[in-house]
């Protein structure tokens, strides 16, 4: 059960499931069993964008000219979408590859946490801009009692998932002579199939992570640009979210395709099995992102957003994302009570031409990247 | 005669170059959309009679009879519905 870098073993990874399979030896991307995960590589590389390409340098006279209450909503949101990719740019790998058997699905994960680190990176590139010092926020990340509750159930799911896996690859799962001992300390029976239980409860927390965790903080982020303020940010937040869409997207497929029993047969029974439990998992998240809106305007809302609207955005979106995943849909909002953010998450699918988005490469030494009208008084014609 | 497009029982006109989501906001039918890139899946829809063509390879996660309006057309008459 030992993980193996390059398993020798000739296998023929079409017949292969996506996980708990035998190891990927061969990266090869000729054939797929599952083409989505080829096409979700190729749409993310083509995705591909730096934080320093994006200029947000006159973000930080907005910062500061908002009024107290409205830091508070910018820059708790940026703590939490820093710790959530702080997960997701490490969790994935560390989760999902030792069990992977499937080279698209494999070079997908990697795909994906990459992507992940660069949001991460972009958080920084943003508040390097707004703070001389932006050490205090980054520390608060782990103090802010708000935060450690989502990162706890965040990360309760990979921890339990992770230990289980190594103990199997380490031990095999006879439990003869070394028992199991789980995260809480306690002696617990392991199976195969309760390694795959955790995979798939995992994957069910990913997916709601992915799905609506990010989007309370977005809308923020959004609501800002709309009054034209701390635009730079909101280019960053556009391509995050840009990314976000195509993770959502693979946790879908493989949440939908265990399910309708297209991969392993143990996996669909899981599924079954496991329905109220995801669908726990997913509500206990929408819960959680409406406390987080509570938290964010508890010192006064910001124009055009209040918790009352963001609620039922988070309401909204899950109901959809739970759909998309085969479960019916628990909240009473049939309509989009921000529409206007849609054209916030249209994939433009474009790269930017440098002088279009302000490469800050090209804007060095340069001190006003505003120019009006006065500036040109002095030319005559 | 051109063809048409039936969605949620209402029929309009169909244009065959543009793509269903397109055809719908044409017609100010307000249709839940993202991406507009076939991988958010934001605009699942249920087809019940017609075939469409992909303009990008579909990624949304589709079970037998759904289609993606952002990224599909239609050169014959096409009957949908929304999922909810």
């Amino acid at each position: 059960m030992a993980y193996t870098t390059f398993s020798t073993l000739s296998n023929d990874a079409m017949k292969e499931p996506m996980f708990f399979g035998n190891p990927v030896n061969v990266a090869r991307y000729d054939q797929q069993k599952f083409e989505v995960f080829e096409k979700l590589i190729e749409k993310q590389l083509s995705f591909f964008w730096r934080p320093e390409e994006i200029d947000v340098s006159r973000d930080r006279i907005d910062f500061l000219n908002l009024p107290d209450h409205e830091q508070h909503i910018f820059i708790s949101n940026l703590k939490y979408q820093t710790l959530l990719d702080s997960i997701q740019g490490r969790s994935p790998n560390m989760a999902l590859l030792p069990i992977v058997s499937l080279p698209e699905l494999e070079t997908w994960i990697e795909t994906w946490s990459f992507s992940e680190t660069i949001h991460s990176r972009s958080y920084t590139h943003i508040l390097r801009n707004l703070f001389t010092d932006p050490n205090e926020v980054f520390e608060d990340i782990v103090n802010n009692d708000e935060i450690q509750k989502r990162a706890t159930d965040i990360s309760f799911y990979y921890d339990g998932l992770i230990h289980a896996v190594q103990f199997m690859q380490l031990h095999g799962l006879e439990q003869n002579d070394v028992p199991y001992v789980n995260l809480d300390g306690k002696t617990e029976k392991l199976t195969l199939r309760d390694i795959k239980k955790k995979l798939y409860l995992c994957v069910c927390s990913i997916n709601a992570l992915e799905a609506i965790r990010f989007y309370v903080s977005f809308a923020c982020s959004f609501a800002f640009a709309e009054r034209d303020l701390l635009e730079g940010n909101a280019k960053i937040i556009k391509l995050i979210a840009r990314d976000e869409a195509l993770h959502l997207n693979s946790t879908q497929q493989m949440l939908n395709l265990w399910a309708d029993g297209k991969d392993d047969p143990e996996m669909a029974e899981i599924a079954i099995e496991c329905f109220a439990e995801g669908r726990d998992i997913f509500l206990k998240a929408a819960e959680q992102e409406k406390e987080w809106a509570q938290y964010l305007f508890k010192d006064g809302s910001m124009i055009g957003l209040n918790e009352e609207i963001l609620c039922q955005y988070v309401e909204y979106i899950a109901n959809q994302r739970m759909q998309a995943i085969g479960y019916e849909a628990p909240f009473n909002v049939k309509s989009n009570p921000i529409p206007w953010i849609n054209h916030w998450l249209v994939s433009d699918n474009v790269q930017v031409a440098p002088q279009e988005a302000e490469i800050s490469s090209y804007l060095v030494g340069q001190i006003n990247s505003t120019v009006d009208s006065d500036d040109l008084s002095s030319f005559e014609l | 005669m051109s063809s048409k497009l039936i969605y949620n029982g209402q029929q309009y006109t169909l244009d065959e170059e543009a793509t269903l989501l397109e055809n719908l906001e044409k017609q100010a039918v307000s249709v839940e959309f993202h991406c507009r890139d076939g991988h958010c899946g934001a605009c699942r829809s249920q087809l019940v009679s017609g075939d469409v063509s992909y303009t990008t390879f579909p990624m949304a996660y589709l079970k037998d009879g759904e289609v993606l309006l952002c990224c599909s057309k239609s050169q014959k008459d096409i009957t949908i519905n929304s999922l909810s």
